[in-house]
């Protein structure tokens, strides 16, 4: 009995090297085109990641940077009237907005608004014009 | 992406292992600085595990997060170590001698081997952005509220996904940033290759004295570089991180059923405790951990099941503050919504949920044949004669399959079968504890099923 688990054991070994070899090298090449990846990437593709699936105009997103001070409070009100958005803008860009302005905080009442293919008119209120993209993206910020 | 927040980051391990080494110090002791240096895996991630566990009891109970705080805390918990370290030492015993063994050429070959690894993964870390879901959608935007707020701010973790989640994760980046000088999202990945590096350094370190170098390399290699873990271990996420602690914890628990030194459970003790404030999918792993531990010591259940009932309060304890922080604030609670015993009103579950799980742990174009090595290995160390060893290690593997089928059949929101992509596969992430936590649990099965005993050896001077 000895033998034969003796001989398991080798068989495990045997399989782990194989594979762990045949596997590592795998490895390092998929590192190395991730590595490529990220180093043909710009600032902004590296900033943005995940939400360049979700966001349609990194300018938005950095001119609300820009305009929104720090200890401010904004709202996204999302729409379907942006040029080359995907199905991914409308439901989450709200949530990788979140990610991208804080220290900014969303607020449903926020005087700031970052209009992502809204309809203006529909907002509450008046509102004026800060910034746009010409394509449906737009940041008011409300008259009070 | 700066050198700065390179060096920031640097330092920031650094001081989690010199809180490490102070806390294995007080808890283990060395004798010479092979040993220390043997250890410096096992420190570091315990470093993490401890700081990581009481900065977010920190933040349950208000204490203001800032990077003064931060450094305080670490420096307290650093000289408690050393206070604890001079107290014991007449009750500890002394750690059994170990012999600086020469490093063999398997040592060296696969050593190697694992360097190429980790250099690899260091490049694709330096520079990558955040692409996953979870670790854009909530993961570090908390680690940012609480970098920017000081804080748990109630509005972010009212509002972001997930909020009943501990907090252990986004507390160690929000303090990475502190050392950065800045919420550098980019740069955030290098940590997790940090701590990928430590991982791998505590498994060597444990084992190394253990089992021989030929059944520890290779199968740490063979988790390395499964496809799953080469393609989200980077992730500034929860998954891995969760994994690690879980992995040594079984580990620790797996070397003090055969080997009784006392530091082995504290030191485990507080790797379960990190797992529960890291996910609440800890709970569940933990639970595995204490149970596979009684089953497999219930011969000596006198001695053992107090130890590891103690090890168990001890871990679901520190989660008492953030546990109270949440629930006080009505926010979503852990279990699933219909509640933990609802699976009887869908019996019809159970067995596609059961499936669902087995495929996703054996699934080979994510784990390779990491999780049939763990059986076949079982086998073995039976059919050797060995019992305590595959006994803990069959009951875990059994047990958290069969967590993870409860979770599938629990949650009635999950559709079955469960296809979702593995991208975002709750199931699949789960199913990455079984695989982490074999490389270190198939090398001591295999070396016990060699010699045909559980008796771990540790090479005498």
């Amino acid at each position: 009995m000895q033998r034969v688990v003796r001989g398991g054991v080798v068989a495990c070994i045997g399989f782990a090297v194989a594979l762990g070899l045949v596997y590592l090298v795998r490895a390092v090449d998929r590192l190395g085109e991730a590595v490529d990846a990220n180093a043909a990437a710009n600032y902004d593709d590296r900033e943005f990641a995940g939400g360049n699936s979700v966001v349609v105009d990194k300018r938005a997103l950095y001119q609300a940077r820009a305009f929104i001070p720090k200890d401010g409070r904004y709202r996204v009100v999302a729409g379907r009237r942006v040029e080359g958005a995907t199905e991914l803008t409308e439901p989450f860009i709200e949530h990788f907005a979140r990610y991208f302005l804080m220290p900014r905080r969303p607020s449903v009442d926020a005087d700031w608004i970052l209009c992502y293919g809204c309809d203006p008119a529909g907002l509450d209120g008046a509102a004026t014009l800060v910034w746009e993209n010409g394509a449906g993206i737009s940041i008011l910020r409300a008259s009070r | 992406m700066t050198v700065r927040a390179l060096c920031g980051l640097a330092a920031f391990n650094l001081v989690l292992l010199a809180v490490g080494a102070a806390s294995l110090a007080a808890l283990r002791g060395w004798r010479s600085w092979y040993e220390l240096a043997r250890s410096a895996g096992l420190a570091y991630m315990l470093g993490v595990a401890l700081v990581g566990v009481v900065l977010s009891i920190e933040l349950a109970l208000g204490v203001p997060f800032s990077f003064a705080g931060v450094v305080l805390t670490c420096a307290l918990l650093a000289l408690a170590a050393a206070a604890l370290r001079r107290s014991l030492a007449r009750w500890r015993p002394e750690p059994p001698p170990e012999r600086a063994r020469g490093i063999g050429l398997v040592s060296v070959a696969f050593g190697l081997l694992v360097v190429v690894y980790l250099e690899a993964l260091f490049r694709a870390a330096r520079l990558s952005g955040l692409s996953a879901f979870d670790a854009w959608a909530f993961w570090v935007p908390k680690a940012k509220a609480i970098y920017f707020f000081g804080g748990l701010d109630e509005q972010f973790f009212r509002e972001l996904p997930n909020p009943s989640y501990p907090p252990l994760v986004p507390a160690l980046e929000a303090a990475a940033f502190h050392f950065m000088g800045s919420a550098d999202a980019v740069t955030l990945h290098v940590q997790f290759w940090f701590l990928a590096c430590g991982f791998v350094a505590a498994v060597a370190g444990l084992l190394a004295p253990r089992v021989p170098a030929v059944m520890l390399w290779p199968c740490l290699l063979l988790v390395l570089v499964a496809p799953r873990v080469v393609g989200r271990n980077l992730d500034p996420q929860a998954d891995f991180i969760l994994d690690y602690f879980f992995a040594l914890a079984a580990l620790l628990v797996a070397l003090w059923l055969v080997g009784r030194e006392p530091w082995l459970l504290a030191t485990a003790t507080v790797f379960m405790a990190a797992a529960v404030m890291t996910k609440r999918d800890g709970q569940l792993l933990v639970a595995c951990v204490v149970v596979a531990g009684a089953v497999a010591s219930r011969r000596s259940w006198r001695f053992a099941w107090p130890r590891l009932g103690l090890a168990a309060a001890v871990a679901i304890a520190a989660l008492v503050p953030w546990h109270i922080w949440f629930s006080t604030r009505d926010l979503a609670g852990d279990l699933p919504a219909a509640g933990a015993l609802a699976l009887f009103d869908d019996l019809d579950r159970g067995w596609p949920a059961f499936e669902s799980a087995i495929s996703a742990v054996f699934d080979y174009d994510l784990w390779l044949i990491i999780v049939p090595l763990v059986g076949v290995a079982v086998v073995l160390a039976f059919l050797a004669g060995a019992r305590t060893l595959p006994t803990y290690a069959l009951t875990l593997y059994v047990l958290v399959i069969v967590g993870l089928t409860w979770v599938l059949w629990s949650f009635t929101e999950l559709e079955l079968p469960f296809v979702q992509d593995e991208a975002v596969n709750p199931l699949v992430r789960l199913s990455a504890s079984l695989v982490i936590a074999a490389g270190a649990i198939l090398p001591l099965l295999l070396d016990a099923a060699w010699r045909g005993s559980d008796d771990v050896v540790l090479e005498e001077p």
